[in-house]
């Protein structure tokens, strides 16, 4: 009945095992030697410029499946950009969970000579790191951490931006005053966008409140649009979102209010209440960073940060049902951000106990913006 | 109707249980290479990418051993417990609640040297672990509550604690503010064996491997489990009640799947966050059934699932192919090794008349 | 808490209790039959995306419904020939079965995103709907709601009420019991174990058809599982498994609404709630004795004569 009955087959797989175990170790032996050998030829700086007519081997790893339509579609889009590029071999990992497996599929492309990857996802980040300092030569950029090395920067998108100006939308369209925010999880990006959507409808609605209620997921559409129910439930009529399905957008169409979309256009799944939504638009920052490492001019130990004005986030078309005097507020604004002028975190703001965080004319820190765990007033709801 | 009748062998095909697996490995993985092509992706291309993910290639391999440390510990768990049929389905969150244990040991005392710190973690993943699966034992044993709900929901619970904790006392105040503890101090870090990529984890398998194969082999207790008898006889066998042998195999067991929830807290990640849950839980549960809840097997199906899904990532980099082909690989391969299983205790023969 | 929102509540937890009491029904009845189909889960997922292709394409609901329903009969066909027919363990088989039924799902599925479809709206029965509260909760939902208030009963009155219920019921305490009347106790399984997978196919076809409008990966997020779990809550009663779904729906329903109204506790906490509660009330009704057992046979194969 089992394999292993005859005591000769025991041993034969002890046997086995113990080879393995033991080839394994005097591989990594070698490893190891061949690694210290190699250590002082390498350059402090991956400054060398790849050979003209070899192509750049780009990877991407994205946390969620690519067709999800949501957050990694939108790193997606950006990775056609630059497979578009001629001189770039691209190629992507999706549904890589955070942790031990990231670190894998992250130093199998290190391992392949990739010359540039992206870690499109903020649990990369210590895996990243880990493999960055074994493989020099590999440059790694991180999306929306906050380390750095030598061969590895980290990217966002000041997404905030976009937020605001959905805010100013959501804060114009609403009749009762009350906006609710469908968010996955209280980590900072999330909590940073309500922020500024708050900030943004009480710039042009002093009234208005925001509701946020929290689902502790990412993608589980029937709940996310419970979740905006349960909103609606208690007069909400506009329906903002930091999730990645569509589901709050169909639970506002169903009940005739507005909603606001995230990560890129959600108009297609609910036209009739679609205002507007927080767009990604990656292409700009990819491409950018994969013409630096074609004329090696890519550097290092930084942290990018683009907003509105290199083009990474933006808002999407207007719905029909958006007034023209709505649309010009919000397009002065946004011409302001494109320009570069970004006054959304500009004080006077006082967080939801009523304390103030920066006085008037004062502008947060970008610091203060990547670790921000509190609510602005005007926010109901919890950070955690 | 068929000329073939079922009948029973006079005793099991030996050497059957390999022929078995293989036959529904070259089974599934035809199938599943053959999907490739309604994709309009190359067949051949296919299985040499397979190949070179993952026996073709050291790294790989050494890539799966990895892997395979958190879902043989577990395993190990689960076998534990269903050889006496008590059906825990809560490695998960004995998983969990054993990372919790040593994130608690490694943050309280960051001043101890290693060789005092390491055993406490363990200790308190163990305890953790153990006491995580004793509370739907006691359920069971005083209440009769199926312990098949209770570990399972017990699961969720844990996965909700383990955020709790790393979205508020337990996060780190240099991070930002995302959901992490601090990173732990280097005496609670499991190194690396020598120069490999492999970590002391895998030492704490081999050891926890001997010790099941152990207890099973030289206790009289172990002897009467591995019989696999109704729970009732073996307690009146080994003189011991019935209840506390209940007990006692659900603490083990959650204390190993907590014991494996400490290794790759400490060894892989060297901090608690949310990722750290990978669903290892019920793939030991997959393992443990697939090799009849013996230990070599265990080892070798748990390195056989992590091979799997190691060179299903190659598929993806290389080919672009979607990662839910591996699911569908895995499902098939389980599937076609249950059916296969059949013809260990039957064969088919000529209808007689 | 308003009375509107208690009503609007409970109106939710209706919803939100539906296909998970279809999910849960549909795996009562493979387990009474003795079939153990833990591959709840995948069939779900790939019932929701049968469905919700087949009402794209033909722009009919109802066929979308009923594809659903095929989806999940054919993958619990899967299930019953690898255990019945090769007697393969009950357990590993479902659990390969959510395996391979989620990764299905994703890799067909994935291009259909985005997609529209027509589904199941909600609409209020003609005298019923006017109720004052419960024509709130129960009379203004969708289509396949009030099919399921029929379900409960129904399923009763098969299993206890009819003969080939009564086979069923038989085939599931004791196999043998069924050969020596002269009926067939395979045949029986595999009939039940496929017409509980077509039940559970009408929940997942639910989500994408009536609960959300939608497809997308990951639709049923973990129902399947609760589903398999509340047969058991439900000591293998229809009735109990009404309460078990709603309750369950309604717990999850209820933490959403309170943060919406603008609560301090943490969300983490609030999510456990459905969990614990689930285990509290089987606590309390074990305590109470009234625990029910399984089917003897339930996860035991029946095996071939030599």
């Amino acid at each position: 009945m089992n394999l292993f009955t005859s005591m000769r087959a025991k041993l034969a797989v002890l046997c086995l095992a113990a080879a393995l175990a033991l080839s394994l170790a005097a591989c990594g032996e070698q490893k190891a030697e061949q690694k210290a050998a190699e250590k002082p030829a390498v350059e402090a700086k991956p400054a060398e410029t790849p050979a003209a007519d070899k192509k750049l081997k780009v990877g991407f790893i994205y946390v969620s499946p690519v067709g999800d339509a949501g957050y990694s579609y939108a790193h997606h889009q950006g990775e056609k950009a630059v497979a578009a590029l001629p001189y770039v071999e691209a190629s992507y990992v999706e549904s890589v969970p955070e942790g031990a497996d990231s670190e894998r599929v992250i130093t199998n492309m290190a391992r392949k000579d990739f010359d540039l990857v992206f870690a499109t996802s903020f649990g990369y980040m210590d895996s990243t790191l880990k493999v960055a300092k074994e493989y020099p030569k590999t440059r790694f950029m991180h999306c929306s951490g906050f380390k750095t090395a030598d061969n590895m920067n980290n990217y966002f998108g000041r997404m905030y931006q976009a937020r605001y100006l959905t805010g100013m939308v959501a804060g114009m369209m609403t009749k009762k005053n009350i906006l609710g925010y469908v968010a996955a999880f209280p980590i900072p990006e999330v909590i940073r966008g309500i922020n500024a959507f708050t900030l943004g409808a009480r710039s042009v609605n002093p009234q208005a409140q925001v509701r946020v209620v929290w689902t502790k997921t990412w993608y589980d559409p029937a709940l996310e649009k419970d979740a905006a129910v349960s909103l609606l439930d208690v007069g909400a009529d506009v329906i903002a979102q930091h999730q990645d399905s569509p589901g709050p957008q169909e639970a506002a169409q169903q009940r005739g209010v507005y909603s606001v979309g995230y990560n890129s256009d959600m108009s297609a799944f609910a036209p009739k209440s679609h205002l507007t939504a927080a767009v990604w638009n990656w292409a700009p920052l990819y491409v950018q960073t994969v013409e630096e490492v074609k004329n090696g001019a890519w550097k290092g130990n930084q942290a990018i940060w683009w907003g509105m004005d290199k083009g990474v986030v933006d808002i999407a078309p207007y719905g029909p049902m958006v007034p023209d005097e709505v649309k010009a507020k919000v397009e002065a604004r946004r011409a302001e951000l494109k320009a570069g002028t970004d006054t959304v975190f500009t004080g006077p703001i006082r967080d939801q106990a009523g304390k103030e965080r920066y006085a008037a004319g004062q502008k947060a820190p970008d610091a203060d913006l990547l670790g921000m765990t509190w609510f602005v007033e005007g926010v109901v709801g919890t950070t955690e | 109707m068929p000329a073939l009748r079922v009948i029973k062998r006079d005793e099991p095909w030996k050497g059957g249980a390999l022929v078995i697996v293989l036959g529904a490995l070259a089974f599934s993985l035809g199938a599943g290479i053959l999907m490739l092509a309604a994709q309009g992706k190359s067949p051949l291309q296919g299985a040499v990418v397979l190949w070179q993910g993952t026996f073709g290639n050291v790294f790989a391999l050494e890539d799966a051993l990895r892997k395979s440390v958190p879902i043989f510990l577990c395993s190990l768990g689960v076998a534990v417990a269903f050889r006496m049929q008590v059906w825990n389905i809560g490695a998960e969150g004995q998983f969990a609640l054993g990372a919790i244990g040593a994130t608690w040991a490694a943050l309280s005392f960051p001043g101890l040297p290693a060789f005092l710190l390491l055993p406490l973690m363990f200790l308190a993943a163990l305890v953790a672990g153990g006491l995580w699966a004793l509370v739907p034992a006691w359920l069971r044993l005083r209440l009769k509550v199926n312990e098949i709900i209770t570990t399972l929901m017990l699961n969720y619970i844990a996965i909700l604690l383990l955020d709790f904790l790393v979205f508020g006392v337990w996060k780190d105040p240099t991070s930002f503010g995302f959901p992490m503890t601090p990173e732990f101090p280097r005496a609670a870090l499991l190194g690396p064996i020598g120069g490999t990529r492999l970590h002391w984890g895998f030492a704490v398998c081999l050891a926890a491997g001997a010790g099941f194969w152990a207890f099973f082999r030289f206790t009289l207790l172990g002897y009467e489990l591995k019989a696999g008898g109704e729970g009732a006889r073996v307690a009146r066998y080994a003189g011991l009640p019935y209840g506390f042998l209940v007990g006692f195999v659900m603490t083990v067991s959650g204390a190993l799947a907590g014991l494996a929830g400490c290794v790759e807290t400490s060894a892989v990640l060297g901090r608690l966050q949310p990722s750290l849950m990978a669903g290892y839980g019920y793939t030991a549960i997959v393992v443990a059934w697939l090799a009849r809840l013996e230990p070599l097997p265990i080892a070798l199906a748990s390195f056989l699932l992590a091979v799997l899904r190691v060179g299903v990532e190659n598929l993806q980099l290389e080919m672009q192919i979607p990662a839910a082909y591996g699911s569908i690989m895995e499902g098939l391969i389980l599937l076609s090794v249950l059916a296969g299983q059949f013809f260990l205790t039957y064969r088919l023969g000529r209808r007689e008349g | 808490m308003d009375w509107d929102i208690l009503v609007a509540l409970l109106a939710a937890a209706v919803q939100s209790g539906t296909p998970i009491l279809y999910a849960t029904l549909g795996e009562m009845l493979s387990e009474k039959g003795g079939v153990l189909n833990l591959g709840v889960e995948g069939m779900m997922s790939v019932a929701a995306l049968a469905a919700f292709l087949t009402a794209h394409l033909t722009g009919s609901a109802w066929l979308g419904l009923a594809a659903g329903g095929a989806a999940g009969a054919c993958l619990a066909l899967l299930h019953a020939v690898v255990c019945i027919g090769f007697l393969g363990n009950q357990v590993v088989s479902g659990l390969a079965l959510t395996i391979l039924g989620l990764g299905l799902t994703h890799f067909f599925g994935t291009p259909f995103i985005g997609l529209a479809a027509p589904g199941f709206s909600k609409f209020s029965l003609p005298l019923l709907g006017s109720l004052p509260v419960l024509g709130d909760i129960l009379f203004r939902q969708d289509a396949l709601v009030y099919l399921s208030y029929l379900l409960p009963a129904g399923f009763w009155f098969f299993l206890q009420r009819t003969r080939p219920g009564l086979a069923v019921r038989a085939v599931g305490e004791m196999p043998a019991a069924v050969a020596a009347a002269g009926l067939h106790p395979l045949r029986l399984r595999f009939f039940t174990a496929v017409a509980g997978g077509g039940l559970v196919g009408l929940g997942g076809a639910y989500l994408s058809l009536a609960y959300t409008h939608l497809w997308t990966n990951g639709l049923s997020a973990g129902r399947g599982w609760i589903a398999v779990a509340l047969v058991i809550f439900a000591f293998w009663k229809p009735g109990r498994a009404v309460i078990g779904a709603y309750l369950f729906g309604g717990v999850m329903a209820f933490q959403l609404r309170l943060q919406a109204t603008g609560t301090n506790l943490p969300s983490s906490l609030l999510l456990m709630l459905p969990y614990a509660l689930t285990v509290l009330v089987l606590v309390f009704s074990a305590w109470r004795g009234r625990a029910a057992g399984a089917p003897a046979a339930l996860g035991v194969n029946i095996e071939p004569e030599g």
